[in-house]
């Protein structure tokens, strides 16, 4: 205590205080009188000491037998349950038999509807409906958006991959259409009821921590696997967007105009129909765009449950090591991603710029020429007998790159001198960062790091935060999946660490140098339309599988939302209190430290929670490439149909989502999702 | 480690000696604000009686009242309505009512008269207390207690169903940030209104060309809000509310937002409306300058309270306390004040000499007349030669001494 400095500027010691939150500064002087001001961050450090010396001193990491409770049989039980009744229990036959009837001849319509109309119809009417879109005429958004269109059903049909990809394209039809009204109606009731908003808002929250992978499990045993339980978890999934942010425009619409309308004696519908609903407009579009992208996401995704298209593709060659031929696949679908993507955000666009919207266009019109096109081009097509692609149009890529992938194998993967290659480094990095992580976590008796969690937990957030997140660590070990889930914990740490280092630098490089903003802008659009299955296809083709390949991936994958979070922050602080300091000569480094981080630092925060959200995703489902632990128990329980192992894993998913999300999570002001 | 102590130590009494300081300094404030409120609020009391039994015998003239406000009580918090129930609490300070309630007075206790015709100005700095007022006029916002007659029908009676027929036909409201829609085209904005009256397209549209001619909007029908300028924007507010053809327009702050010379524009606009239409409106503002150009009477609000209502003339000349006195004090007199004011008794030989001005001919033109003549001129009224001014009237009235002389003609005349 002796070592307090005598003339501690008051304001540098408070600015530390709020900094050692999580991190241990540096020993300064007067490091440990700092510390004692803030009672949370002595509570950490003693918590964390606690565990460091309880790890060293032998204790075991193992969750003793007598804590855990059975949930296996039960749910073996509910298993054989399911699968007799499942064709003759009246809540099958009534109710969820409709449901799945009704969701598979849906689908088979509008596949059947799409070959019908032949590749011709296909695309002219893809062309034409993404012209519509932009506003139709010869302007050239309307022209460089069929001109997407074009080539990306072109590319598709080149690259051999036209029918599965219509498979994809209709279930996509139909989840998207009863996603979006879902979405607009649980939106509608959330966005004009706060009772409705105090009931739905914690759901959603929930839904978007959750992985997905973890809830398709019980969709397969009420539906069996096939397209019903792929159209019901992709409708779970991907309806919350559309919602969150139906209400959210109905929330935050000009409250001078809704007053105005008032005033002028609207009533309630009125005001709802002329006022509301179209001044929500723009949010409602952003929603339906966010609901497509999760969409094909989760339609992709759920090939794994029987949803047949491109995703089957994908998984089938992933499972036989066929990367050219997942490429393919995954290529297509980042083509349809883009199309939808163009196509749903050049209608915002429009609406955006006031004098596309003053051309008083008739808005039948452009529709009327996509109906008679397409009907033209079904009609020529049907004429000349072409309505499948013709088979000597399509240019094989996956022998080609198969033998790509060799090469970079043999001659990359390891034995090159000094640089090693990326074998070599694959394995190291699961030898020297992953496998310690996972000892240290594993090593570590149960009860300190219940104490971590709780105290982290508590540091950030509060009570309830803490309780939170000390009860969904039991219910892993509970279950008897402890040492399975530190195992998956050591990999998301180890992609979070990667993730926020290069997400905060590469985050700050952005919002300091706009060269490299420009840059890089249309890379993380790109990188943010693609599904998370595609994403393990060039990590296995590198390092042909493993945790290290796992780990890639999901940093990839949470990469572009951290840089986008971070360049925004720094790029949303008052200029006036960057001017001031520059004006007082701080140097660059200077005001990066003084103003520009910790006046984002709310958005650094929420840069965390996202790359945590999205980083455990992503490690759950590279279980299927090699990175084991609880993501391949849920793949394997999905291929065997096994509920106690599948459930029990993704529930165990579930809890640490839950955990990371409330040990990241910061307070609920600065909690804007969407971003 | 003795240093430090030593250090804290000092420190420890300097703040003590802060405290101390800033705590008597404190004191006497309050002291210093208590006695002078209790002497405005006395004043002010009066002067609210006194306006009070003024506007009830200006009331009893050939003009009817369209809206007539009595003891309306505006209170927001949790269980507002013991407020204005409560002698003990009605009597509070804003202060002291929210810590022993946790309620705010938006409106406490207010009584006037909207005459027909009139261009009533409630003029106030902002958390005055006029936005809520105007609101509660229509019942935008519920009002507490009190009482709203409209045309002399009782306003707080009306169900939802005329309460909406009222808001649709008989008062429109200009709102401050326009509330426009930005997905429709100035014309739509123009024709809302009707359009929610239940009028066919073809007939509001129609309707809807006309009011956008008048208000100088002709050619830019197709256009959307976000493409015109502020003062654009306004004139399309201004134009859905004159297209339902109201009674009473109900202005909140409409020009506050524009630029200084595009205000003085719209201002103008108004002005023109109003005499081409003689609609009634109700004006609210914060810019004295604006409330004296449009106002044919005004009412100046401070804490939710009327502290002065009259004409510009009368604010100008006769600041109810110093409150009002200090917000006129800047007030170009001679541009408000009428030589019937100003005016002295006229001599014998006087009547029959100078040139003729009407009584509210106002001081400014007045001496224009005399400079030019370089003789004193008459205020006629019906032939009757009712006083004259001179150079040393109209420059007492310039120089704000008139007032002193206007107290002592008052006496005189009591007397």
């Amino acid at each position: 205590m002796s070592a307090a400095p005598t003339e501690t500027p008051v304001l540098d010691k408070r600015d530390r205080i709020t900094h050692s939150g999580s991190e241990s500064p540096p020993a300064a002087p007067g490091f440990w009188a700092r510390l004692a001001g803030n009672p949370k961050a002595v509570l950490l450090v003693a918590a964390l000491l606690v565990a460091v010396i309880a790890a060293l001193a032998g204790g075991s990491g193992i969750w003793p037998k007598d804590l855990t409770f059975d949930l296996r049989t039960p749910l073996t039980d509910l298993n054989e349950w399911l699968v007799d009744n499942r064709d003759t229990h009246p809540l099958f036959l009534y109710f969820l038999l409709h449901i799945s009837n009704t969701a598979q001849s849906a689908v088979d319509s509008v596949v059947l509807g799409l070959e019908n109309l032949g590749f011709i119809g296909v695309t002219v009417a893809a062309v034409l409906v993404a012209w519509a879109a932009g506003g139709a005429g010869l302007q050239r958004r309307a022209l460089r958006t069929a001109g997407t269109a074009l080539g990306a059903f072109g590319l598709i049909g080149l690259l051999g991959m036209w029918e599965p990809a219509m498979e994809t394209v209709g279930l996509m039809v139909v989840c998207v259409v009863v996603a979006a009204l879902v979405g607009v109606v649980l939106g509608m009731i959330s966005g004009l009821s706060d009772r409705g908003e105090r009931i739905l808002r914690p759901v959603f929250d929930t839904m978007q921590v959750l992985p997905a992978f973890s809830y398709l499990l019980p969709f397969v045993l009420i539906f069996d696997v096939g397209t019903p339980s792929a159209f019901v978890t992709t409708v779970i999934y991907a309806a919350p967007p559309m919602a969150r942010l139906t209400s959210l425009g109905l929330r935050g619409a000009d409250a001078a105009a809704l007053e105005a309308s008032q005033s002028l004696g609207a009533t309630y519908r009125q005001q709802l129909f002329t006022a509301r609903l179209p001044l929500a407009r723009k949010q409602m579009l952003l929603g339906l765009n966010q609901t497509i992208m999760m969409c094909l996401s989760m339609v992709v995704l759920a090939s794994m449950i029987g949803a047949g298209g491109l995703g089957e593709e994908i998984y089938r060659s992933l499972s036989i090591l066929d990367t050219g031929q997942s490429l393919t696949a995954g290529i297509a679908i980042v083509l349809i991603a883009i199309w939808l993507d163009r196509t749903t955000a050049v209608v915002g666009e429009r609406l955006d710029d006031p004098a596309a919207a003053t051309r008083r266009n008739r808005s039948w019109l452009p529709w009327a020429v996509v109906a008679a096109a397409t009907a033209g081009a079904t009609a020529v097509g049907t004429a000349l007998g072409k309505l499948e692609w013709p088979d000597n149009w399509v240019v094989s890529i996956s022998e080609p790159v198969n033998s790509v992938v060799d090469w970079i194998e043999s001659e990359l993967g390891s034995g090159i001198p000094v640089l090693g290659g990326t074998l070599t480094w694959a394995s190291g990095f699961a030898e020297y960062v992953i496998n310690p992580l996972r000892d240290a976590l594993q090593a570590t008796p149960w009860w300190a790091l219940l104490l971590v969690a709780g105290v982290l937990a508590y540091a950030v957030g509060r009570w309830k935060a803490a309780v939170t997140a000390v009860l969904a660590l039991g219910v892993i070990g509970g279950m008897g999946l402890w040492t399975r889930s530190m195992d998956t914990l050591s990999q998301v740490i180890a992609a979070l660490a990667v993730t926020l280092l290069l997400g905060f630098a590469i985050g700050v490089l952005a919002g300091r140098v706009d060269r490299v903003e420009r840059a890089i802008r249309p890379l993380l659009d790109t990188l943010q339309t693609i599904p998370q299955f595609v994403y393990l296809i060039p990590m296995v083709a590198l390092f042909s599988g493993g945790r290290t390949a796992g780990v890639a991936s999901a940093v990839l994958y949470a990469l572009p939302a951290v840089v986008r979070i971070t360049n925004q922050g720094i790029r949303q602080i008052d200029p006036a209190a960057l001017e001031a300091s520059r004006s007082l000569g701080a140097s660059t480094g200077q005001q990066l430290r003084q103003v520009q981080l910790p006046l984002a630092r709310p958005s650094l925060l929420l840069a965390v929670n996202q790359g945590v959200v999205l980083v455990l995703s992503m490690v759950v489902i590279a279980g299927m490439i090699g990175g084991g632990a609880l993501g391949v128990d849920v793949v394997k329980g999905l291929a065997k149909g096994d509920l106690a192992l599948g459930m029990t894993a993704g529930i165990a998913i579930v809890c640490l989502g839950v955990l990371l999300d409330r040990i990241s999570q910061p307070g609920a002001d600065v909690k804007k999702r969407g971003l | 480690m003795a240093n430090t102590s030593a250090g804290a130590s000092a420190e420890g009494k300097s703040e003590t000696v802060d405290t101390k300081k800033s705590e008597t300094v404190d004191t006497t404030k309050a002291g210093a604000v208590d006695t002078t409120k209790a002497g405005t609020v006395d004043t002010k009391k009066a002067e609210v009686e006194e306006t009070a039994s003024a506007t009830v015998t200006t009331g009893a003239d050939d003009r009817d009242a369209v809206f007539s406000v009595r003891h309306l009580w505006k209170v927001f918090g949790p269980k507002a309505k013991r407020v204005p129930a409560d002698k003990e609490l009605a009597g509070l300070s804003a202060a002291e009512l929210t810590e022993r309630t946790g309620c705010t007075a938006a409106v406490r206790d207010v009584s006037f008269d909207v005459q027909r015709g009139e261009v009533f100005v409630v003029m106030g700095l902002s958390g005055s207390g006029k936005s809520t007022l105007v609101r509660t006029l229509t019942r935008l916002i519920e009002p507490t207690s009190g009482s709203i007659s409209f045309d002399g029908e009782d306003v707080l009676a009306l169900d939802k169903g005329k309460l909406r027929e009222l808001r649709r036909h008989r008062a429109a409201m200009v709102f401050q940030n326009f509330g426009l829609l930005p997905h429709r085209s100035v014309l739509d904005n123009v024709a809302y209104g009707l359009e929610i009256q239940g009028v066919g397209k073809a007939e509001r549209r129609a309707k809807a060309q006309e009011i956008v001619e008048k208000v100088g909007l002709a050619g830019m029908e197709h256009r959307r809000p976000t493409q015109l300028s502020g003062g654009q924007q306004q004139r399309v507010g201004l134009a859905r509310a004159l297209a339902v053809d109201p009674e009473v327009l109900l202005f909140d702050e409409p020009f506050s937002a524009l630029d200084p010379l595009i205000r003085r524009d719209m201002q103008e606009e108004v002005i023109r409306l109003h005499r081409e239409e003689g609609r009634t409106m109700v004006f609210i503002t914060h810019d004295l300058s604006e409330a004296l150009r449009l106002g044919d009477r005004i009412m100046l609000m401070r804490g939710g309270e009327i502290v002065q209502l009259g004409t510009p003339e009368e604010i100008v000349a006769n600041p109810a306390d110093e409150y009002v006195r200090d917000f006129v004090r800047d007030v170009p007199r001679e541009q408000v004040i009428s030589v019937r004011r100003a005016m002295r008794p006229a001599d014998a030989e006087e009547t029959g000499s100078g040139a003729a001005l009407a009584p509210d001919t106002l001081v400014v033109d007045a001496i224009e007349a005399v400079a030019r003549s370089g003789e004193h001129c008459r205020v006629v009224e019906g032939g009757r030669t009712l006083g004259v001014v001179d150079h040393a009237q109209l420059l007492s009235v310039v120089a704000g001494l008139d007032d002193e002389a206007d107290a002592a003609d008052k006496k005189a005349a009591t007397v």
